[in-house]
């Protein structure tokens, strides 16, 4: 009896043990909870989002100044590789990390990491302002369109002109890329465009953006800075009368002018009388890597890693010059530059100074004497510095005026090849004043070719 | 379970009514009393006692009461048929001697190593106890094959690696998934430093009960897309049924550098600097410009008479100091067992300005509602406060100290840091700056269990993990680099993990040789990281060091992250005459982190076992006492990868205080799992009616679909897009051996040894196989995951001093060009051998104890090399090998000759590269069990003292710090296998004592 009892038992629970199962496993696993894996980010916005508005787009555009205001871009590395590799006896490097140090000896590698990051970076500017430049159509007032147009170009031409200048030669230039990329999952290889197809683009870009960009712009790109640039590039490529047109307009009509002192030209925490454009920093945004690089511990630097010595003052004619004082000391007794001692002062990209050189440099190569002569040109940077003005002057006496006028601003190697002399017994077109397309660059971009010597 | 005997009750029991007293009395083997054995009514879990203090007890039995049920821990449980006519029952247990009887967690149930089909590695508290380090981490080393332990350096807060079975994915996280009592843990690192901190620092090693290691892709499958480097399942202490135990223990040691390196007193420091600047520049310009800088390092002392002679080693390292108590309170009947206990640590680092204190607390209870239903709750509560100095590549990291010239007086007449040193003294740091972290950490979980029979139960678990970190950083105005009168930084970040699993599981006899445990459920975890931060300059004085006295806030930062995971598993175990086993178990994942497409995962592992000396030719033999092969095959997941790895993400930033937004990730609607299939073939053996036992196990682990940061051209604008692309194959031989030496009744001696061997090849790799170079090391398809890649250093030229390297790795010509220098695989930063043994000898109370650890085949790239060793390129204070420079034509040595800002021989080579290979007696303990007679006087249970250490001895040829320190920034230490002024690990003796009341 029992037995028979315990068997039905059995049974009874065996079979609502299935039963059991069944129902409680249905009800754990039929509700589908599939939306609770969507996840929105919080300190992000999706592609949908941010390329879709005007609003959106023109705060892609901000995105595209801070990238550019980065250290390993315009915030100061780019600067501090040109005046390295111009430079020879004139500034010793005192940092422990040797990266900075192989444009100083021109002996670079392909591996430098800072050379990787610049590249980077750069490229990364001209990427944030294709994708401006290709939602355009999202704007619906046209002073707006303009606008943002024409500051998009104005950057995507500063930074080609910095890429090309640095790592490409006579023939070969950079990549080159107008579009946004779509799809980074796709194959992103890109040759080298001929350096003459990178300057015309250059030139497309800026003769747009002069079109295209009011005369103010707040700190922004406006018409006098795309003007500026494009007076830079026109003198680099040789082309005087552009070069001085552009330099005379912007002297003539921007309103700037020269900061009553040489050290009133730098340190701004805002733009200064002759600033045409800056790369805005202040203690909150934005990154000053040429006070790091430049100023001692106490002016928020590494303490003094470039420091200037001897030769360069040996440039100066007159010791009243206050350029040929603007320094100052460090612990270990280093001299160090008084252009960067602000640690959160704006990077200095166009002073009006500059544009004076070009004028009075083209005027000279042209025999021309628009605006105002070479030698009267000269004269009011010299005597704004306490300098003995010159009665008349020579090419190289423009040249050397731009060398104590605009030093450890980023002209240093510019210069020498443009005018085709040499620096530390390199001719200007050595293929070691070239830099080394970065290695990363070349692992990861089958189509690209390395530099000559690399 | 065995209705058979059930039956054959019943039928004889039916006529009887009513309860009924049982007494008895419970002895071991040796008829002595057992205190606090359970005694149980069988099929009635609620009804039962545990004995007294003579091994007696009382029971009242139902009317029904057919049998009782008696059980200890470390003896086999028995069964015992009683009847109304059982008068004084004498029951003795057998010890239970076999590891094979032990019970394993293994994730969602427990098995006994017999039965098990899996390679799963199992720790005891006793393992893991009295072991002088502040990590439960770190006291795993050497126990387990197959799990290397890394700490990364002798800070008391550094991180750790715990890599199981080698590395197989590049990109991903390789960290083991820790489980505590059945809940996934938060195990991020977020320091603010740069320098990575161990996150489960908050957990005190005195809390642990057991550690299992879940190796295999059978035991681990069951934790599905996280479980592809392994699961660690820790279980914490419980309370047993009997009269309260009160243990306290109590330890204090000190503690120092396992190691120093030997670097230049000032007498050699001035004649090597002074022949590498006049090799440079020069007799007369060398001279002055040598003795213009011992000028500014002497600052103001005798240079020329050695008036000062820093060893700066002195000043970075100190006396380390170390104390743990912990108090802990458990017991209960058999209806209730409860766990509480408190943790004290306090840990002064070896290195000037590192501290820990940690105070931690636990209560754990269970409590028998009735027949049907179980619950509890398990709740830890920690707190820990940690005084941190700089990561390993700041100037201001103690170990960087070592760069600084002997002729640098470390402090001023007034007995203030000297600011004049060649780098900034970090003494100006450690006094006048503070950087404190807070580590608060809740883990608990409520759980129940419901029988709705004796066979079939649902178990519910809701957990929850809070992990909460401060930091307060003030640096003050006479700190280096201060040019902001004062800089402070705090952050804030919280970490809740809840999940809630329900699982149900059926066990039950199919037939009379047939045994099926069917285990299935579901589990929805929901993560979430809230954490903001806040920088502040221009502080009126040092005196005010609160964010708020700040004139200006420069940053302030804030992120919100989340993931889920929704989860389905099942396993179904099915024992065949006790001696086939079979296994399957599956899970389905769903995670938020991967792309809407690729959103679920299936993670299916099968294992089967058999064992053979159950079989009747083997059945008596008396070599072979056991024997079992087992293979098994799985499927793993890794979803390390970070929270939106699939989205494509724009950030807002700030350019001059105006808001902007920027293309952060592209993203990718495609990423999925990485996947890895393992197969893993084992065998367990016994020999000599199992004095000695061991285990074997072959495995291959084939990763797929590795996530994988694709590098992305820098002429694209973006550094890198996750996809899934890309192979590694692992494999590895991990062989286990437990021997009883030694078994008579004064003198017992037991060996464990296990080492391991585990290689990794490339398979493939994204874009057409190209090598991804990071540094100095190479993946390359073919070769190891991160392999050494530089050019291969050929010593001193004997004509000229010029650093050789061969151009195309060693044999090969040479050149002093280093950019003519090929590049060439020359070793691996992961070990391929790693190795642990493990004795204890016990004469009459009197334990000695030691575990030795070891491995082979890794290198150590030491990034400071470039600056300690580098013919005298700049100022830094040289390695003392550096004196065998080369100097006369025909000198014949590996250090080229010293050329001050020479840059001779200082690009990335294999001058810079050694092997790490290492043993270490890990840890060494010597105790004694106070004699009973002793105890008992002053009422205690049992008493030990003992004296312990932590890294007393270390065999290598590494002229380093310490082969297990590394580089704590970035990845430099554990993908580049770099050192890099990483602090030696902590040597430490320490004197305690265990008591129990």
């Amino acid at each position: 009896m029992l037995i028979f009892n315990y068997n039905m038992l059995k049974k009874i629970i065996m079979k609502n043990q299935f039963l059991y199962i069944l129902t409680l496993l249905a009800l754990i696993f039929l509700p589908a909870c599939d939306d609770r894996l969507d996840v929105e980010p919080t300190l992000s916005i999706s592609e949908e989002t941010a390329l879709s508005s005007a609003a959106s787009v023109s705060k892609l555009l901000v995105g595209a100044y801070e990238i550019d205001g980065n250290a390993y871009s315009h915030g100061g590395y780019i600067q501090i590789y040109s005046d390295l590799l111009g430079a020879d006896q004139e500034v010793s490097w005192n940092g422990t990390f040797f990266e900075p140090r192989e444009a100083l000896t021109k002996e670079m590698n392909a591996i430098n990491f800072l050379f990787e990051d610049s590249w980077r970076y750069t490229y990364k500017v001209i990427s944030q302002s294709n994708l401006v430049l290709g939602h355009l159509d999202v704007f619906t007032e046209d002073a707006e369109k303009a606008r943002v147009e024409g500051e998009a170009r104005f950057l995507r031409a500063l930074n080609y002109f910095d890429l090309v200048r640095l790592f490409g030669n006579d023939v070969q230039g950079v990549p080159l890329r107008l579009d946004p990329i779509t799809d980074y999952g796709s194959d992103l290889s890109i040759s080298r465009s001929a350096t003459s197809d990178v300057y015309a683009a250059i030139l497309d870009d800026l003769s747009k953006a002069i079109s295209l960009l009011p005369e103010d712009n707040d700190v922004y790109a406006d018409r006098f800075a795309a003007l500026a640039l494009l007076s830079r590039v026109q003198l680099y490529l040789g082309h005087y009368t552009e070069a001085r047109d552009a330099a005379d307009e912007i002297i003539a009509t921007s309103g700037k002018s020269l900061s009553p002192t040489f050290a009133d030209a730098f340190n701004h925490d805002e733009d200064g009388d002759e600033d045409i454009y800056a790369m805005q920093v202040t203690s909150q945004s934005g990154e000053n890597q040429l006070i790091q690089m430049y100023a001692s511990e106490e002016n928020g630097g590494r303490g003094g890693d470039i420091s200037i010595n001897q030769p360069y003052l040996d440039l100066f004619d007159d010791s009243n010059d206050e350029r040929s004082q603007f320094f100052y000391e460090n612990a270990k007794g280093d001299r160090l530059s008084g252009k960067y001692t602000n640690q959160f002062g704006n990077v200095p990209m166009f002073r009006l100074a500059e544009m004076i050189l070009i004028r009075a440099e083209s005027n000279f190569r042209l025999g021309t004497t628009t605006g105002a002569s070479p030698v009267d040109d000269i004269n009011s940077l010299r005597q704004r510095s306490s300098a003995a003005p010159l009665v008349d002057v020579t090419l190289n006496d423009i040249l050397l005026e731009r060398q104590r006028e605009l030093a450890f601003e980023g002209f240093g190697i510019y210069d020498i090849k443009r005018t085709q002399s040499s620096v530390a017994g390199l001719s200007y077109d050595s293929p070691k004043l070239v830099m080394p397309i970065p290695q990363t660059e070349m692992d990861t971009n089958p189509l690209m070719e390395q530099n000559e010597g690399y | 379970m065995r209705p058979t005997l059930l039956l054959f009750i019943c039928m004889f029991s039916a006529n009887v009514f009513g309860q009924w007293a049982l007494t008895g009395r419970v002895t071991d083997q040796n008829e002595i009393p057992l205190i606090g054995a359970s005694v149980q009514e069988k099929n009635n879990t609620t009804n039962g006692t545990v004995t007294d203090a003579d091994g007696r007890f009382e029971l009242i039995l139902s009317e029904s009461a057919q049998a009782v049920v008696i059980s200890f821990t470390g003896f086999a449980a028995k069964e015992v048929v009683i009847s109304r006519a059982t008068s004084d029952l004498s029951v003795s247990l057998e010890e239970d001697v076999s590891l094979l009887n032990e019970v394993l967690v293994i994730g969602y149930g427990n098995s006994s190593k017999r039965n098990l089909t899996d390679n799963v590695a199992l720790l005891h508290s006793e393992d893991l106890s009295n072991i002088a380090v502040s990590n439960f981490q770190s006291t795993m080393s050497g126990k387990a094959a197959g799990v290397r332990i890394n700490q990364t350096s002798g800070k008391v807060d550094a991180g750790i690696n715990v890599t199981i079975r080698g590395t197989s994915s590049i990109s991903a996280g390789r960290e083991p998934l820790y489980v505590l009592d059945g809940m996934p843990l938060i195990n991020v690192n977020e320091s603010s430093n740069g320098a990575p901190m161990n996150p489960l620092l908050t957990l005190s090693p005195s809390e642990i009960e057991s550690i299992n290691i879940l190796k295999d892709a059978s035991s681990a499958a069951i934790y599905g897309a996280r479980g592809a480097n392994g699961v660690v399942l820790i279980t914490t202490k419980k309370g047993q049924a009997g009269k309260p135990v009160v243990s306290l223990n109590m330890s204090t040691g000190i503690s120092s550098p396992t190691n120093v390196i030997e670097l230049l007193n000032t007498a050699e420091y001035k004649e090597l600097f002074t022949e590498a600047a006049i090799n440079t520049l020069g007799p007369e310009d060398g001279t002055a410009e040598i003795e213009g800088l011992f000028d500014y390092l002497a600052n103001g002392t005798d240079w020329r008479n050695n008036e000062v002679d820093t060893d700066w080693n002195d000043i970075i390292f100190r006396d380390g100091q170390q104390s743990d108590v912990d108090l802990a309170v458990s017991g209960g009947d058999l209806k209730t067992q409860y766990y509480f206990g408190g943790a004290w640590n306090t840990t002064k680092g070896i290195l000037v300005g590192n501290d820990l204190d940690r105070i931690s607390a636990r209560m754990n209870i269970k409590h028998q509602l009735s027949q049907k239903i179980a619950a509890g709750m398990n709740i830890g509560v920690s707190g820990a406060k940690i005084e941190r100095v700089d990561n390993d590549n700041s100037f201001t990291s103690p170990v960087e100290a070592i760069a600084q010239s002997p002729l640098s007086p470390v402090y001023n007449d007034d007995g203030t840091p000297n600011a004049n040193t060649l780098y900034p003294n970090f003494l100006l740091e450690d006094l006048y700056a503070n950087y404190t972290t807070k580590l608060r950490r809740i883990t608990g979980k409520v759980f129940a269990e419901y029988k709705f029979i004796e066979n079939f139960r649902f178990n519910t678990d809701f957990g929850y993990d809070n992990s909460h970190q401060t930091e307060d950083q003030y640096r003050g105005t006479l700190t280096p680099f201060m040019s902001t009168n004062g800089y402070a930084y705090n952050s804030n970040v919280t970490s809740e993990n809840y999940i809630w699993s329900n699982y149900f599981t059926y066990e039950n006899e199919l037939s009379r040789s047939a045994f099926l445990t069917v285990v299935a459920g579901q589990e929805f975890n929901n993560s979430n990281r809230v954490f903001a931060t806040v920088t502040g300059t221009q502080f009126p004085s040092d005196d005010f060091q609160s964010i708020s006295s700040a004139a200006e806030i420069t940053a302030g930062t804030g992120a919100n992250t989340t993931y889920n995971f929704l989860s389905y598993f099942a396993r179904a175990a099915l024992n065949l005459h006790d001696k086939y086993y079979l296994k399957a178990s599956i899970r389905r994942d769903g995670s938020s982190r991967f792309g809407s497409n690729e959103r679920y995962g299936f993670f299916p592992a099968f294992s089967v076992g058999w064992i053979v000396s159950e079989e009747s030719f083997l059945k008596n033999n008396r070599t072979l006492s056991f024997l079992k092969v087992r293979g098994s095959f799985g499927q793993l997941g890794n979803s390390e990868i970070g929270d939106y790895a699939s989205q494509t993400l724009y950030n807002g930033v700030s350019y001059n205080k105006i808001s902007g937004i920027r293309l952060e990730q592209p993203g990718n609607n495609n990423l999925t799992w990485e996947k890895s299939k393992q197969i893993d073939l084992g065998v367990e053996f016994g020999l000599f009616n199992d004095v000695i036992t061991g285990e074997v196990d072959f495995y291959t682990k084939n990763t797929d679909g590795l996530l994988f940061s694709v590098p992305l051209p820098g002429s694209s604008g973006q550094l890198s897009f996750n996809k899934n692309i890309g192979n590694v194959e692992s494999k590895g031989v991990e062989v286990v051996l437990n021997s009883k030496n030694i078994r008579s009744k004064n003198l017992q001696w037991t060996t464990s040894f296990n080492i391991a061997n585990n290689t990794n090849e490339i398979k493939s790799l994204p874009n057409g196989n190209a090598d991804i170079i990071t540094g100095e090391t190479i993946n390359r398809v073919g070769e190891s995951v991160a392999s050494f890649f530089l050019p291969e250093f050929a010593g001193a030229d004997p004509a000229t001093g010029d650093a050789l390297y061969y151009t195309n790795g060693a044999g090969s010509a040479t050149t002093n060009a280093y950019e003519d220098a090929n590049r060439v695989i020359v070793g691996n930063s992961q070990p391929t051998w790693i190795g642990g043994l493990t004795n204890e000898i016990n004469f009459k109370g009197l334990v000695l104890s030691f575990t030795f650890i070891g491995e082979w085949g890794a290198s150590i790239f030491n990034g400071g090399g470039v600056y300690q060793s580098s013919s005298a390129d700049y100022f830094d204070n040289q390695t003392i090998d550096q004196l065998d420079r080369w100097q006369n034509p025909g000198d014949i040595t590996n250090v080229p000759q010293a050329r001050l800002y020479g840059q001779n021989g200082t690009g990335p080579s294999t001058r810079y590269l050694q092997k790490g290979d290492f043993i270490r007696l890990r840890n060494v303990m010597l105790s004694y069990n106070l004699p009973k007679s002793l105890t008992e006087k002053v009422n205690v249970g049992n008493a030990r003292i003992f004296i312990s250490g932590v890294n007393l001895l270390t065999f290598t040829q590494y002229t380093g710090y310490d082969p297990e320190a590394r580089a704590d920034f970035d990845n430099y230490g554990f993908d580049n296998g770099w050192n890099f002024y990483s602090a030696p690990q902590a040597k430490t003796t320490s004197i305690g004592i265990n008591v129990n009341f």
